[in-house]
């Protein structure tokens, strides 16, 4: 991608976004490292890593077509699990040890059903996330993470104490506070890392051993602070939506002069804003409160679209944002419905909010960017 | 003192009006047996409207809920229901859909989301559905469905009325039933501090045993259905007794009349070899709802043009799993297994893919199947995720496949005629016919 960032970090995080089995990750591999590939940010990468096993977030990079898939899926299946699940059978995540999956949505869910029957793969599980959010939901997930723990010590051949979960949880939380101090940079008047740039650090982080990550983390955080970026950028934009993992389609924005300096995206902001706490006596209590309840949500839990609106206005008066951009891929039923009403939240606040639908692999760009000029323009930028 | 004023029942008088006049010509034709049980299916449908009216112009309490939300809990509490996706469901033949479909675009809904969800969407913002006492809403069993109650609960006019959600586990198991058994109970006394009604168990379990002996009923008619010529066919059987079953009369003895009379009048057809039409031709399993928004542009069109008998449908068939009353724990247990694992549509479209193959596995079988459509239709996304599975499972059974890909409700979507040439094309493809 294009930067203007001169760090070597940088460059394997960038790196590591273009392409799936990345050369960390091959590297891991070559001295005979497991990973295993999940669906949705809503899976516990920490038991997986706790096993030491690198979680992978599933993405379809690099994906050209989806002739495969088109005979298990159909035309109005959402791009994202078509493309990955093309990737699949022709054999591009062979480098993966197994699969997670989660009912996250009704288009990735049946990547388990699917991939189960023409895939073959020994280690697959689904997890069964709750839709509610309260006390009964924490205690089912708790549950399915105990149970999950199980499965993977008895695949993996690994004993997974209590405390091999809390060093991985320190781990991720770590990670995490890495990350919000990259957002904290962003929050500047001259951000010195840009929207597109961001993305590709949050996408390398799921596809990378935690603590190597960390490390570049650090060296890029050590790089960037005190310096500043160039300016001059026509609005401050925040980007709002669910599977994003391309740091082309932001660039495509920030061409056109807004610069993206926040978001809620779950391969962004809303995977790392809280920690999970270290304070409880049952890390798979703590993991399930988080997952359930705690960490911002998405619009497949029920009942918290308040909490998810308040969410985005904190961020946009934190981040002084001028505009909203609300990004979802075609077919999807939950964001279609979120941004509908974060639509209606925004104009209560008078936050200029544009919606954009879009494809997994970034096409029609003329498109976008015709209309991303005629909100800035809307925006008297 | 002045009557309270209800904007928002313009549609829900309108509908009941559009079923008076749809009864009248019922009537015309009441010599026809079929026609006297449809009259009497219609009969239940404006009881129901009548009851909720009541409820709203009388200040009396009613609930807004599904039929997959144990309906018999609130027929035991003698409290009035109606579905915030009525329309879409059971009143699609009103003649201001389209242009309602056209105003839930509008809206800013787009035109990608399954369109029982978006006009649902719509009547509510656009106060048009009844507001109710409390609300159960639906969480299952796709992705619209949460969506759609997510903007009820944020809804200024409905942000203030109680709700309840049933958390839906994925799974089929043991822990899952005893997990939605509790969220059952909990709704159960949701309701009673709400409504102010008492949850008696003695009357709860007399409920639900008149269920039970309308789903054995249902169970003796499908049995029947599996003669060949099959003794209905589109017209009358699945949307008609899951209506009574699930959501008139659920739990009500004159829903158990009316499925014996269902019996009684499918069995003097399979004594005397008759069916629908005169010649059955091809034995055809529809697997979802009915293209309600348009049935009668296609269905009749399917059994004069190629003789194809719609023999089964999703809502026609299903485990009629008895629920054990001897004990309350059971009794919960037993409402969670019907309306999580068994109930139409939620028990393909709310879990793992095994029953989209598992029911046309035993229907196929079961019903002598020609052929095998999945209908497509645009809300179902799950299922389009699921059709190289239901392709393979029909390989694999020897029945030819055919995807159509339609909205059920707009007709607009793939027109009547559009779909008219793509199955024609696949029956003469398959030779069949
Ligand atoms: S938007 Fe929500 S459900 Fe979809 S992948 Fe992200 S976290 Fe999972
Ligand atoms: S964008 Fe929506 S439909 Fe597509 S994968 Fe994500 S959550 Fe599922």
């Amino acid at each position: 991608m294009e930067t203007s960032i001169k760090s070597k970090a940088f460059e394997q995080f960038s790196e590591a976004a273009e392409t799936l089995a990345n050369p960390v990750l091959q590297e891991w591999k070559a001295k005979g490292g497991r990973i295993v590939g999940y669906f949705c940010s809503t899976v516990p990468e920490e038991i997986l890593t706790a096993a030491g096993v690198v979680p992978f977030r599933m993405r379809a990079t690099g994906s050209t077509g989806t002739e495969e898939s088109d005979a298990y899926y159909s035309s109005i299946n959402c791009s994202f699990p078509r493309h990955c699940f093309n990737q699949a059978l022709t054999g591009e995540f062979k480098f993966l040890d197994g699969i997670v999956c989660v009912n996250s949505c009704d288009h990735v869910r049946r990547i388990y059903d699917n991939w189960k029957r023409f895939v073959p793969t020994d280690f697959i599980e689904v997890l069964s996330l709750p839709r509610k959010t309260g006390p009964d939901q924490v205690g089912w997930y708790r549950d399915e993470l105990a149970m999950f723990r199980d499965k993977v010590a008895k695949y993996f051949g690994v004993e997974l104490t209590d405390d091999a979960i809390w060093k991985a949880i320190k781990l991720h939380n770590e990670t995490r506070r890495l990350q919000r101090k990259l957002y904290e940079l962003r929050k500047q008047e001259k951000p010195p890392i840009t929207g597109a740039e961001t993305l590709a650090v949050m996408v390398a982080g799921t596809a990378m051993p935690k603590e190597q990550y960390n490390e570049m983390l650090r060296e890029l955080l050590d790089e960037l602070t005190g310096s500043e970026g160039p300016g001059g950028h026509r609005a401050r934009l925040m980007i709002v939506g669910g599977i994003l993992d391309d740091p082309a389609y932001i660039q495509v924005i920030e061409d056109q002069g807004g610069l993206v300096v926040a978001d809620s995206l779950c391969f962004g902001s809303r995977i790392m804003w809280v920690d999970v706490s270290e304070e409880m006596a049952d890390p798979f209590q703590a993991l399930a409160q988080y997952y359930v309840a705690d960490r911002p949500s998405c619009p497949r839990m029920y009942g918290e679209h308040d909490n998810r609106a308040r969410y985005v206005k904190d961020m946009t008066r934190d981040f002084k944002v001028d505009g909203v951009i609300g990004e979802r891929l075609m077919f999807c039923d939950m964001w279609v419905v979120e941004h509908y009403m974060l639509d209606q939240d925004m104009k209560a606040d008078g936050i200029p909010f544009l919606k954009l639908d879009r494809e997994y692999i970034t096409s029609g760009v003329g498109q976008l960017r015709t209309r991303v000029q005629a909100f800035l323009e809307t925006m008297g930028r | 003192m002045a009557k309270k004023e209800h904007p928002e029942m313009a549609r829900y008088l309108s509908e009941r009006d559009w079923f008076t006049f749809l009864r009248e010509q019922t009537i015309a034709l009441a010599e026809i047996p079929e026609m006297q049980l449809q009259t009497k299916t219609l009969d239940s449908l404006l009881e129901m409207y009548g009851r909720i009216i009541d409820a709203v112009y009388n200040e009396k309490p009613f609930v807004a809920s599904y039929y997959c939300l144990a309906p018999e809990l609130l027929t035991a509490m003698d409290l009035p229901y109606y579905m915030v996706m009525q329309t879409p469901f059971l009143a699609s033949s009103v003649p201001y859909l389209v242009d309602d479909i056209d105003a839930s675009e509008a809206i800013g809904l787009g035109n990608d989301l399954c369109t029982a969800i978006r006009l649902s969407i719509y009547y509510v913002e656009a106060n048009l559905s009844p507001l109710p006492t409390c609300a159960l809403n639906l969480l299952y069993p796709c992705d619209a469905a949460p969506l759609l109650h997510e903007v009820i609960v944020r809804n200024e006019r409905w942000r203030d009325i109680p709700m309840f959600g049933c958390d839906p586990p994925y799974y089929m198991d043991d822990r899952s039933l005893d997990y939605f058994a509790d969220q059952l109970r909990q709704m159960g006394n949701f309701v009673a501090t709400h409504t102010g009604r008492k949850l008696d168990l003695d009357r709860l379990k007399e409920t639900v045993e008149e269920s039970n002996r309308m789903f054995s009923l249902w169970d003796e008619y499908n049995q029947l259905r599996r003669n060949v010529p099959s003794p209905h066919g589109w017209g009358i059987g699945g949307p008609q007794a899951f209506s009574q079953a699930w959501v008139y009369r659920a739990g009500m003895k004159e829903g158990t009349e009316w499925f014996q009379k269902l019996v009684d009048i499918a069995e003097l057809n399979v004594k005397s070899g008759v069916g629908p039409i005169p010649k059955e031709k091809i034995r055809l399993f529809w697997f979802d709802l009915l293209p309600f928004g348009w049935v009668m542009d296609f269905l009749p069109w399917l059994e004069e043009e190629w003789g194809a008998v719609m023999v089964m449908d999703m809502f026609g068939n299903f485990p009629y799993t008895m629920i054990d009353t001897s004990s309350e724990e059971e009794m919960w247990r037993g409402l969670a297994r019907r309306n999580l694992f068994d109930a139409p549509m939620v028990r393909q479209a709310r879990g793992v893919a095994d029953n989209f193959s598992g029911d046309i596995q035993r229907i196929v079988k079961d019903y002598k199947i020609d052929v095998v459509v999945w209908p497509g239709h645009m809300g179902h996304k799950d299922g389009a995720a699921t059709v190289g599975i239901m392709r393979e499972t029909c390989r694999d059974l020897g029945v030819p496949f055919v995807h159509l890909g339609l909205d059920l409700f707009d007709r607009r979507y793939s027109t009547p005629e559009q779909v008219k040439d793509k199955i024609s094309e696949f029956f003469r493809a398959m030779g069949l016919g």
